[in-house]
């Protein structure tokens, strides 16, 4: 797998950064209060996969989410990201790995009084020295990384705008150019639309989809609504107590799957509704305005 | 009972003795400290016998001593510049103690510990007493009154902090932790920008009770307007000492009024 390389001339940012594969073997976490997150999981999601994770809250998809990027450390077994081991990564090394990966929360996780510009760039600070961030003295590379970030999620015009007099589904699109901005090799999303409102939901969610297919990167996603698992996702795999029950392509999950991986029958509050979503698979070349 | 008042209403939660406990406690201190002996030695017959001393020296208190007024301004000029040095040092080094004594922009528990039980010790100590010590060590005049302050303002502004630090929002932290940040790093640019607000409060919080407080700071010496309050008072000069509390009055009157408008623009 090539490393991206914190040393790329400017002229070469916007080059598409090298996607990551993932590789769990019997992955466990288990959290101190004794909750058990993963249970022995073991899973290949090969570079440049566009993959939902489906299950309830509770069934594993967070943690599995966290344990990728060490947010969440395993309890056992092994992780490799790319060609490295995630799972022994300490210390300077495990912040170079989450530099290359990049995560997308559900409450956008802004810092609110600053400006979109100040938040994208703290997708650069793993680049960044210690020194350079006190001062806010950031290079102009990692600004230019930070312009074309919010370029690409058409949030440009708002740079200078403070993250929170911005609205969820704009705050939400910030916090992917933040995630760009890393040139990762992964994006990771927990439940990255599930604050938003249908239409700005399906707008992320084509966000999401575009990263992985002009850019090539490596996309895992969280979701608990299944027309949305289907429609943006190539891969689909269920979670269930922190076990693996389903795993196949998303298009062609039905829904005795889907009651299988929620262990119970499927209603209307398991789906969102709103744009078709499966069959706009044109990707927009700019993006729907704010609704409200 | 319940069931009397409409039924299927379950029981009252239990727990009312308790507030009847703490009153019954209250009370009971109260009247072991009044208590002849062991207590205080506290009674209304000072005042009753005392009562033309006292008039007398209100009746003085009422007329202030306008002429006197030239030989209060350098030293109430000391008093305010004692404030704002004193308060400016104090912010700045409240802004990485303050990080270093919340648990969210400090997850080591031993350094977190180590800086909150320092602050402890630097707030249990009053300022009059620091003060004091502090001419004793560095001699008479505004320098041991801006250190005393400085002491008592990180005291406050740090715990005050802290705390509104505690109660913020993690979120801006976690996501530049999962981009790779350090916890420097997560502190300057993803903390710092939405602790500025409370940490402002404080930080004029602080310089509103430091205008008070540097007025009896020169009492022991340390520069201002106590060591003219000391002066007066010893020479029963009240008309003189109704001139400066009013002066007092005035200025932290104004300077209540300013730091309530920064924090309406703050906001």
């Amino acid at each position: 797998m090539t490393r991206i390389s914190p040393e790329t001339p400017a002229g070469a940012a916007a080059a598409a950064p090298a996607p990551w594969s993932i590789r769990l073997r019997d992955a466990t976490v288990r959290y101190p209060n004794g909750v058990v997150g993963l249970n022995k999981i073991s899973l290949d999601i090969e570079a440049g996969e566009m993959v939902s994770i489906v299950g309830l809250s509770g069934s594993g998809k967070s943690s599995l989410i966290r344990t990728i990027n060490g947010l969440v450390s395993l309890s056992s077994g092994t992780l490799e990201v790319g060609d490295h081991r995630m799972d022994l990564a300490r210390g300077r090394e495990l912040r170079r790995l989450r530099g290359q990966i990049g995560m997308i929360f559900q409450g956008f996780n802004l810092a609110g009084r600053t400006t979109v510009l100040n938040n994208v760039l703290v997708g650069r600070l793993a680049h960044t020295s210690v020194a350079r961030t006190l001062v806010g003295a950031y290079r102009p590379r990692d600004r230019q990384l930070a312009y074309e970030a919010l370029d690409r999620v058409g949030m440009l015009e708002r740079v200078y705008h403070r993250a929170a007099h911005l609205s969820g589904g704009q705050q939400q699109r910030v916090a992917i150019a933040r995630a760009l901005a890393q040139e990762p090799g992964i994006v990771l999303a927990d439940e990255p639309v599930a604050s938003l409102d249908p239409p700005t939901a399906h707008a992320v969610m084509g966000d999401l989809r575009r990263i992985n297919r002009e850019l090539g990167i490596t996309v895992l996603v969280n979701l608990h609504l299944l027309d949305l698992a289907r429609g943006y996702g190539n891969r689909l795999i269920g979670l269930r107590a922190g076990e693996i029950v389903y795993d196949g392509p998303a298009a062609s999950a039905t829904d005795a799957d889907f009651e299988r991986i929620y262990g119970r029958p499927i209603g209307d509050q398991d789906l969102l509704g709103g744009a078709a979503s499966s069959a706009s698979t044109a990707s927009p070349v700019s993006l729907p305005g704010e609704p409200v | 009972m319940s069931a009397a008042e409409y039924p299927g209403l379950p029981a009252k939660p239990g727990g009312r003795w308790k507030i009847w406990l703490a009153i019954g406690i209250i009370a009971a201190i109260t009247a072991v400290t009044l208590a002849p002996g062991i207590g205080v030695d506290f009674s209304l017959d000072a005042i009753l016998r005392n009562w033309r001393n006292g008039t007398e020296k209100i009746g003085q208190l009422l007329v202030p001593d306008w002429s006197f007024f030239p030989r209060t301004i350098a030293p109430l000029w000391e008093t305010i510049q004692m404030a704002i040095i004193a308060s400016v040092i104090g912010a700045i080094v409240s802004v990485p103690l303050s990080m270093w004594a919340a648990r969210l922009t400090n997850p080591n528990p031993v350094t977190r510990g180590i800086v909150r039980t320092l602050l402890n010790i630097v707030r249990a100590v009053p300022d009059l007493l620091y003060a004091a010590v502090l001419v004793a060590m560095v001699g008479v005049g505004a320098l041991p009154g801006i250190i005393a302050l400085v002491l008592f303002n990180v005291g406050i502004v740090v715990k005050l902090v802290s705390e509104a630090i505690e109660s913020g929002d993690p979120g801006p932290g976690e996501a530049a932790r999962a981009a790779g940040a350090t916890q420097t790093q997560i502190n300057r640019a993803a903390l710092l920008p939405d602790i500025w607000p409370p940490f402002i409060n404080q930080a004029l919080y602080a310089f509103e009770l430091n205008v008070r407080a540097s007025t009896v700071l020169g009492l022991v010496g340390a520069g201002g307007l106590g060591l003219l309050i000391d002066a007066v008072r010893t020479f029963y000069r009240y008309d003189q000492l109704s001139l400066i509390i009013l002066e007092i009055l005035v200025v932290v009157v104004l300077i209540d009024w300013a730091s309530a408008v920064i924090r309406k623009r703050v906001k």
